[in-house]
Formats: C-alpha cells, structure tokens, sequence
C-alpha cells in the first residue's frame, strides 16, 4: 500500500503504542484486500459485546487504551448484555455485572460513545451520501449502504477500531463506486405489500438471502412508502443467510432513483429473481429452531425496537396480562425507554407485567446469563434474533409476528406457525 | 521444498501441518478452550488446530472471529501459523493482533502441495515456506 506521511509516522509509532498497533492492524487488512492506500472516515460503528470479548477481549481493550489511546473519529458501540438501570431487578448475576463495569471503563477511556445501540443513525451517529465510514454488524452495514447511502465495509471490531484511531481505512470494496453497481434484479411486483407483517418482509429476506448469496441485489416494483420497520425487517435478514453488504431499493436508496442507476447504467443482471408469496410461508419453518410450545421469554428487539414498535406492541398489550409462567422483554435503547415512559407506554406495558429493556438487544445480549435464571425457550419476532439466539448461545427459539408473540405472552404457549 | 509468497504477517514458525480444503469461521467454528473445530460436517471436525502451521483457504463468517482467534491465542489453542490461499479481512487481522507469522499468494498451491502431517517452516520475514514431506 502506498501511505501518506502521517500514516507512516502513525506506523513508526511516533504517536504512541496505539496509533503504530492500529496502523499495523489497517496495513495488513488493507494488503489482505488488495487496497492501493487509505482515506480519511467520518463516522465508526463498534459492534462486539462480552459474548464475543470474552475476558482475552476485555483485555486487549485495555492494553490498546493504555498511554492514553483515543478515537479521531464519533464512535458509538452497539448493544451490551443487560440494562444498566435495572440490573439488580432482573437478576443479572454480579459476574457479568462487574465485567460490564470493565468494558464501560475502558470504552470511555478510548473516548467511544456508549450509546450500547444498534440503531445508533436514530440517535446519532448519522452521517450523509457518500460519506466514508466502517460500521461493524452486518445489520447496520447494510443500513448505512443501503438506506444512508454511506459507504462501508463489513469491517470486524478490530478494523472498526482502528480506523476510529488512526482516522482512515483502507479503500476498497463498497468504498469504490464501481462496486456499488447492482448485480442481481429482483422484480417484488407479485407480492401483496398491503397484507405484509414486518415478520413476513424478514421471512422474505430469509428466503431471497440465500438465493442472492454475495451478489448485490437490486429490488424492483417496491412501494416507496415502506415503513422503517420494514425496510430494517429486509435489509438485516438478508445479512443473515447471504452476505451482502448493499441492497439497491429502487425509489429508496439515493443511489437507486431508477433501476437503471442502480445498476450503473446498463441493466445486466447476472440472474433475476421473482419474489413470491411462497417465499414467505416456506421461510417461517425454517427460521424457527423450537419444538416446545411452553414459552419462557417472548422478547421483541433485533435490530432494537424503535418507539413506533413500543407503541404497537404496547396497544396489542393494553388491557392484558403476560402469563405467569412467561416473561415478556421489549429490547430498546436508553433514549427509546425514556421517550416510552414520557409517552405513557412504559406504564402499560409494566402493568401488563411485562418490562422494557434498554441497552441490550434480541439477538444475543441476555442469553449467557438467561439460563441461569430458567429461560430455555425464547420467542423472538426477529429472524436475525433466531438465528443468533439459537447458533451462537444455543437457546430455544420460535419466530412469529409482533400479534403472535403478544398473544403467546398472554397464553404462555407458543401461538404463531409451527 | 522452497515456496515463495506474501506475507501477511511477520515472523517465523516451524511445525506439522494440519491442511483443510474448507473455509474456516473462528466465531462458532474453533472452541477457543480446546483450539478443536466443531463446525459440523467440516473436514477438520474433531481436529485440533493448536501448535499446527494451519493451511486453508480463507476465513468465512462473522467479523467477530478475530477477538474469538485472540481469545484462543491466549488459552495457548491457537495455531502456530497460517497459510492461506488467499487472505481475507477476519484471518489477517487475527494474524496481525497476535502475532502469528501468516503468508499467502503463495507461488504454488499450498493445498496441493502441503499433506497434513508434513513439517512446514515459515519465514513471513523474507517471505517463504518450506515444506519437508512426512515419512
């Protein structure tokens, strides 16, 4: 790669252990992909929580921090295991209570902001068109490409984190507008929008992931009034069973005024696919890893939900009461709690006997301590937070829509398709 | 045998090879307590990757791979080296937070040529394998 003289100065370690460590991390990454040199970023997006850290990760935080390390660039940090709040009350055992404190430490300390967020470009960290940044989860990748229109990778923690540091990354892949053109066309004129649950756009986005695999799709014959919920419901499902890292919504994305544009010209698609109803319902089996009908936790939040989804699920509540036997979770950020409670809506779901969550998310935040307090089977109206929840921590999962989950909450039995 | 290629990450590493033909995820594939893949129906499955100059192609999966390497590095599960065809981001980065000498682009085929077993010294310094066939 060919460095400027700052960069070479950071690689030299003439600003401390930390710039050189981050320097070294973006050169091989940088060489790895073939990048010929580095560009300066404007926003960074930090994705890593305890269930991935361990304690080894904890530590190399702390190494990375010390001689006073600290971001260049605004940096926000997704989601951590519990709520910081209410901790005690949910009977968050002490051990993961004092590593969070480490984490919390160590975050400030590089100057991140701990938003603990998975919709930080709700709260934030919102950059424009065309800005160059490094986003780590896949989910909010494929957002910022996608909906924002900003340009970044899908970069792991570590790159993310030095390029916060070092204020570059090395320039390839979705940086460069002649990987931005779409590859696959995807005619969505067949389905009926009007009768869609946000469960069944990401049951779709299961089912059309797998087909696109890593191409980058180009949706045609969308409504352009979708919801954000739906457009995040697409979006971070297709993440999870293909690997793309923009997805051209035609009438959506601002690089996708016209399907022409999102291809870059001429329309050459390598296949083209028709998305179907079927497509829908063959999905839901799929994304359900569950058997047991007794539920333990009905929880809502993956990507966390915004105050439009508390306010849906706390009108489908008013009135009721969760089963005895089940708890009900509605994952969400600080800010979202407090506009809830200042909304009345904390009140009614409280009543109802379920609670609101912040800081941590549906997908697999809670679910190394959540055994310990009986928690097995979990329904998630979230197919990202299936996913998760079943193959990186192992529980119990049932997919459905945010109706179906609430009247589970109610019965205490699984009430969506099995 | 003598083989060329780029290195990734510096330093030198001697030991028996352990060679898969499939790509390797070190969130969900690697147990960092034992270095064994559990990855189901992968053609390590069982193995462990501790003390071995690892050869496969590239990394697959989630970006968290590297701080579940990094943890593995620490547990003294991890590989002495790594070669690949091709480095992805996850694998290098790993590489590089731990120290452990990585080469790839290698001027022959390092699946081909490389046999589990067989003792590989590397020397990511000067950018070279050597390869010393078993038995």
């Amino acid at each position: 790669m060919k460095l400027s003289q700052r960069e070479e100065d950071l690689l030299d370690g003439k600003q401390g252990p930390g710039a050189k460590k981050a320097m070294e991390i973006l050169v091989a990454y940088g060489e790895a992909c073939d990048a010929e040199r580095m560009i300066p970023i404007i926003s960074t997006h930090m994705a890593g929580n305890y269930s991935v850290l361990m304690d080894e990760g904890v530590e190399w935080l702390e190494e990375l921090a010390q001689g006073g390390t600290k971001v260049s660039v605004f940096t926000t940090k997704n989601p951590e295991q519990f709520d910081f709040d209410d901790a005690d009350e949910l009977k968050v055992p002490m051990f993961y209570q004092e590593v969070q404190k480490r984490i919390d430490r160590v975050l400030r300390s590089l100057g991140v902001t701990l938003t603990y967020s998975c919709h930080h470009y709700l709260v934030g960290n919102l950059p424009r068109l065309g800005d160059h940044i490094a986003w780590a989860s896949s989910g909010s990748q494929v957002y910022a490409n996608s909906v924002i229109g900003a340009r970044s990778n899908r970069d792991g923690d570590h790159v993310v984190l030095a390029a916060a540091i070092a204020g570059v990354i090395p320039e390839w892949g979705l940086h460069l507008t002649e990987n931005r053109k779409g590859q696959v066309l995807v005619d969505a004129g067949g389905l009926d929008f009007g009768s869609m649950t946000t469960a069944d756009f990401q049951a779709l986005g299961w089912s059309l992931g797998k087909v696109v695999a890593d191409k980058t799709p180009v949706f045609a014959n969308l409504p352009s009034d979708l919801t954000i919920q739906n457009i995040k419901g697409l979006l971070y499902t297709l993440t999870v069973t293909g690997s793309v890292g923009l997805v051209h919504l035609v009438g959506i994305t601002p690089e996708a005024k016209t399907v022409e544009a999102a291809f870059g010209g001429d329309v050459k698609p390598v296949f083209t696919i028709s998305a179907k109803p079927e497509n829908i319902e063959k999905a839901y089996k799929e994304i359900s890893s569950s058997r047991e009908t007794k539920v333990d936790l009905v929880i809502f939040g993956c990507p966390q939900c915004t105050v439009q989804e508390v306010q849906e699920i706390a009108e489908l509540l008013e009135g009721q009461k969760v089963n005895s036997e089940t708890r009900l979770w509605i994952c969400t950020s600080q800010w979202v709690k407090t506009l809830s409670k200042r909304m009345g809506l904390y009140e009614i779901i409280k009543k109802a006997g379920g609670r609101i969550v912040a800081d941590t998310g549906a997908a697999c935040g809670p679910y190394r301590y959540l055994p310990e307090l009986g928690v097995r089977v979990v329904a998630i109206n979230s197919a990202r937070g299936n996913y998760y929840a079943h193959n990186v921590t192992g529980m119990d999962t049932w997919f459905g829509s945010t109706q179906e989950l609430v009247r589970t909450a109610v019965s205490g039995r699984w009430e969506g398709r099995s | 045998m003598r083989i060329k290629g780029k290195s990734v990450c510096g330093g030198m590493a001697e030991g028996d090879a352990l060679v898969s033909k499939m790509p390797i995820s070190f969130t969900g594939g690697v147990d960092p307590d034992t270095g064994r893949v559990r990855e189901p129906n992968h053609d390590l499955e069982g193995q462990s990757i501790a003390g071995k100059i690892l050869v496969f192609p590239a990394g697959k999966g989630s970006t968290t791979g590297s701080w579940q390497f990094y943890a593995t590095c620490k547990r003294g599960n991890a590989p002495k080296g790594i070669i690949n065809l091709k480095a992805e981001g996850v694998v290098a980065v790993s590489a590089i937070i731990t120290g452990t000498p990585m080469m790839h682009q290698l001027e022959n085929n390092p699946l081909e040529c490389i046999s589990t077993g067989d003792f590989v010294r590397i020397n990511a310094d000067e950018g070279y394998i050597e390869v010393e066939k078993k038995g």
